[in-house]
């Protein structure tokens, strides 16, 4: 088929036979409520969809049927994951697996409908794994991965798979699409390992004094650390099932003998991509590093590629006033010790578009501070008219 | 279809050993109505006063299924367990129990969305006129005047300057299948709609008057008189709606001055004559909203 | 606030004080703690405290389920709001020990069983660290300028008369506490978000019904007395009582008073006034 980001993401919570929906429209989500709204009324899906009156009722009622028992699934962007944000918290301190992709859009002001990472990049600490995707094909390959992911018993995790508004959200490109049966073969039913049933009852999210809630702490990060096995597990399984492979928390591309690698998320490694080949050609030792998972952030497989490299560039579409990108800010933790300059790149922020000339430009920078052993500047934006890169 | 005290179980799906403060009604609230609700029900409690006092972890009142997760969500939180328990095959009765502070206020917007999609469960309202939970701060269900720790009797404002919100209007002009108000001083009428709104599908609104002696500063002792007097002076009013239509209203026999609801609580003592007038007012409108005319005789 | 106003006293006389509650959502009647630390240097530690000089006991129906020594120095002081005098109070050890009919005094001056204010100048007088004047100051300016100055006075009074009449002495030792079990899972043991069905545990059942095992009866100032001959079985009190702690025996109503927190409901709605409340005397 040929569909949009937002179609695929709504096909794949159709094959993954999710048991109830809750969702609110909101630009440039809304071709994925509309396209599951038409699964339904089509009676492709018996799902259960809870047209709610806000993006903070969809997350809350999403919780409230997981926790029931039911496969759940929702989808927002920008100021509706704002609208979540308190409820993110609950999904996952409670260890229910939602999967809710979300479209990267700004999150005002001004008000703006283009992608930014200002929207997910906030949610980094709620608890739920995040993953970018790079094209369409993988927006709905991540779907199904998520729920085998999130849903896995030592894990039981929410999943936010994100994708770059307009770029994917309302781009058309050729995606395969497995059967539901295909899918079903691959991903089990739902176990709940806890859930509100009057024939055995439990209480789920009670009020707790502080001798409980630091042990419910650490196991959230006991199981987001072991997230990162079954990931790869997860998407060996899925490479042989389907033949796509993602790699994993990371893609490496051409990093075997790169004298530099520039780190990116979301679709500027596409364009990236091209760039690598460019420089390649000219006989400059370039590679590329896409961060698909940003939680759990790989420390291990970044530093990993960073041992073999002179100097690492990080590509941010979002930043932590005051401090720097985020990908930039974690990548330089998993780094700490290694001799090697890191430079971080901001770009594309509001939505404006990332070409292969600014990637170019990422690159060059990142040489010359291999070169000359140091960044000359650790910040650097691109782009931005009065602004000196 | 009449329930009677004598009918209802003596198991408590809500036991014993909770800590609401002495004289507290909600927990008389909640403890009835689950005997008439059953075994085949799911809670949701909103932060609220119930959500403390039901249990501090790992302890808990409840003996049902249970859920919490935050304040603003009651209606939302309901219509996806009832979802999720339809699409898995089952039919348990899901309902919501939230206070006033997370009805009128912050949780209006998930309640309004729930009803106007008729999902099919109940809301229960447990009304004690303030955030008593955080420390007896106003609400939009507080009445004019009355003392709060946000509307303290200062040198220049004395307490609340606002009337009380009318949420049952607003939740009956939502035409749900069925509507009621309720106090725990008339509990024939109490049961009776409790069982109504069990045995009614679609979206359901009970809406309980409950006096709060920790914050209204009475006697503990009189947490039902109060109930009764705020009946009988008009302050509350007994009745129910079908499809918004008002299907039976209660009439009491006598109307008693405001005066007499408001002397033996503490939040009303700094009432002034004209205080007391414009509270007045404010039930002689009411009554005549409800009942077309005040009466004729001169209450005593 | 009593700990806040005992603070306040002792900044009155030139000290640094600390006071706070034990954070937590607070109920009329239920137990709580707070702390106070009055030093002649700023206070820079922001724990709880653990080794008390003194220890303030409101209610007495605490001694017999908590070790309310526990952690007080050798020659610290616990003043206790009772009938009773020292020598007539069994603790864990002797220990200095004063005493004062608190209750009383409160219901008499105040109306209400309130006793904090009344505490204030026992502890006072116990521990000799602030005059009464600076109790009586204080106990104006918080309580004056909250509740008007009348009840203040009030307040103040109580203080007084509770500082006059208070016994010191010692107590008696060797009574035994057995220690209640606590449920402290590690985090392998917690159920994965804490959500529990009904656990039987080494500390007995948790979740799902478990609250029982929280006596409220401590709470109780009065009690409620059934008349048998008088009650006609009509459930009223079964259906009002907000515990639900009351059950019918051959249509007679039966109070359980491990539950009862004395509230009065049942005694003011009984149609036959079969209920009197009473004051508890334990």
């Amino acid at each position: 088929m040929v569909v949009t980001g937002d179609y695929s993401a709504a096909y794949g919570a159709l094959i993954c036979d999710v048991d109830v929906v809750a969702a609110y429209p909101i630009t440039p989500q809304t071709f994925i409520v509309e396209d599951f709204s038409e699964f339904v009324a089509d009676g492709l899906t018996d799902a259960e969809f809870v047209k709610v009156e806000s993006e903070h009722s969809a997350m809350s009622a999403c919780i409230a049927a997981q926790a029931a028992g039911a496969r759940t699934f929702t989808a927002t962007a920008s100021q509706g994951l704002a609208l979540m944000h308190e409820m993110l918290f609950v999904a996952a301190a409670l260890h229910l697996p939602i999967v809710m992709p979300v479209v990267n859009r700004t999150l005002a002001a001004p008000i703006g409908i283009w992608c930014e990472y200002n929207d997910t990049m906030p949610e980094r600490d709620t608890g739920w794994l995040q993953v970018y995707c790079e094209t369409n094909q993988e927006v709905l390959d991540m779907v199904i991965q998520s729920y085998k992911i999130g849903e896995h018993r030592d894990v039981m995790l929410p999943v936010m798979p994100s994708m770059d508004a307009f770029i994917l959200s309302h781009t058309v490109e050729p995606v395969h699409a497995p059967s539901t049966d295909e899918v079903a073969d691959f991903l089990p039913r739902y176990q709940p390992q806890a859930i509100l049933d009057t024939s055995n009852p439990m209480t789920i999210g009670s009020f707790a004094p502080p001798e409980y809630i630091q042990e419910i702490r650490y196991q959230s990060e006991v199981t987001m650390q072991k997230a990162r096995e079954v990931i790869q597990q997860v998407n060996d399984d899925f490479a042989q099932t389907f033949g796509r492979d993602y790699h994993g928390l990371i893609e490496e591309y051409r990093t075997d003998d790169a004298d530099v690698v520039l780190i990116t998320m979301g679709t500027v490694t596409g364009t990236a991509r091209e760039v690598v080949d460019d420089m390649r050609r000219e006989g400059k030792k370039v590679g590329l590093v896409k961060l698909r998972f940003f939680r759990p952030f790989p420390l291990q497989e970044l530093r990993r590629v960073a041992e073999n490299v002179e100097a690492m560039g990080v590509y941010d579409r979002a930043m932590s006033f005051g401090s720097g990108g985020p990908a930039f800010i974690e990548t330089r933790h998993a780094l700490y010790g290694l001799d090697i300059p890191v430079v971080n790149f901001l770009a594309g922020l509001g939505g404006r578009d990332v070409v292969k000339e600014d990637v170019r430009l990422m690159f060059e920078k990142t040489l010359k501070a291999a070169k000359e052993g140091r960044a000359e500047n650790e910040t650097v934006w691109i782009g931005t008219r009065g602004v000196k890169p | 279809m009449s329930l009677n005290i004598k009918d209802l179980p003596d198991e408590h799906l809500f036991t014993p050993g909770h800590t609401a403060c002495p004289g507290c009604a909600a927990p008389i609230v909640v403890r009835n109505l689950m005997k008439v609700f059953g075994k085949d029900t799911i809670v949701y409690a909103p932060a609220n006063c119930l959500l403390v006092f039901g249990g501090t972890y790992p302890y808990i009142a409840w003996k049902v299924p249970y859920l919490h997760e935050a304040f603003e969500n009651t209606g939302a939180c309901i219509s996806g367990v009832k979802r999720a328990v339809k699409k898995l095959g089952k039919d348990s009765l899901v309902v919501g129990i939230a206070g006033d502070g997370g009805t009128y206020d912050i949780g209006i917007q998930a309640l309004s969305g729930a009803a106007e999609r008729n999902e099919d469960v109940i809301y229960v309202c447990y009304d004690n006129e303030a955030y008593m939970n955080t420390g007896i701060q106003r609400s939009g269900s507080t009445p004019f005047g009355a003392a709060t720790t946000t509307t303290p009797v200062g040198k220049k404002i004395p307490g609340k300057t606002q009337n009380k919100k009318n949420m049952a209007e607003i939740m009956r002009a939502h035409e749900i299948p069925y509507m009621a108000t309720m106090s725990i001083a008339y509990p024939k009428d109490f049961l009776r709609k409790a069982e109504k709104a069990r045995d009614t599908r679609g979206f359901r609104y009970l809406h309980v008057f409950s006096p709060c002696p920790t914050g209204w500063r009475h006697d503990p002792a009189l947490s039902i008189e109060m109930g009764r007097r705020a009946v009988e002076s008009g302050m509350w009013t007994l009745y129910e709606a079908e499809y918004g239509r008002i299907t039976d209203i209660y009439k009491p026999k006598r109307k008693i001055p405001v005066k007499e609801y408001i002397r033996d609580q503490g939040r009303f003592r700094h009432f002034t004559e004209e205080m007391v007038a414009k509270l007045q007012e404010y039930a002689d409108h009411k009554w005549k909203q409800m009942y077309g005319s005040l009466p004729e005789e001169k209450p005593e | 606030m009593a700990a806040q106003t005992y603070a306040l006293a002792a900044v009155m006389e030139d000290n640094y004080a600390v006071s706070f509650p034990f954070f937590g959502a607070e109920r009329r009647g239920a137990p709580v703690m707070a702390f106070t630390r009055v030093d002649k240097d700023v206070i820079r530690i922001k724990t709880q405290i653990y080794e008390p000089d003194y220890v303030v006991v409101l209610d007495e129906t605490l001694l017999e389920t908590v070790d309310v020594l526990k952690g007080l120095k050798e020659d610290g002081m616990v003043v206790i709001n009772t009938a009773r005098r020292p020598d007539e109070v069994q603790l864990s050890r002797e220990v200095n020990c004063a005493t004062v009919d608190a209750t009383s005094i409160s219901l008499e001056l105040l109306g209400r069983p309130i006793t904090n204010t009344s505490m204030l100048g026992a502890l006072a007088r116990a521990t000799g660290e602030v005059s009464m004047e600076s109790i009586e100051r204080a106990i104006m300016e918080k309580f004056g300028g909250k509740l008007g100055t009348e009840a203040g006075e009030k307040n103040a009074r109580a203080a007084r008369k509770a500082y006059q009449d208070l016994q010191v002495g010692m107590c008696r030792g060797g009574k035994d506490f057995v220690p209640r079990k606590e449920w402290l899972p590690t985090v392998q043991e917690m159920p994965l978000g804490g959500s529990i069905g009904a656990l039987e545990t080494e500390a007995g059942l948790v979740g799902i019904g478990s609250f029982v095992r929280n006596k409220t009866g401590d709470w109780r100032t009065f009690i409620p007395h059934v008349d048998h001959d008088k009650c006609i079985g009509c459930r009223m009190c079964w259906f009002y009582c907000p515990e639900g702690c009351i059950t019918m025996e051959d249509q007679k109503a039966v109070i359980d008073f491990d539950y009862c927190k004395g509230c009065g409901i049942c005694a003011q709605e009984c149609p036959v006034d079969a209920i009197s409340m009473e004051r508890e005397r334990r």
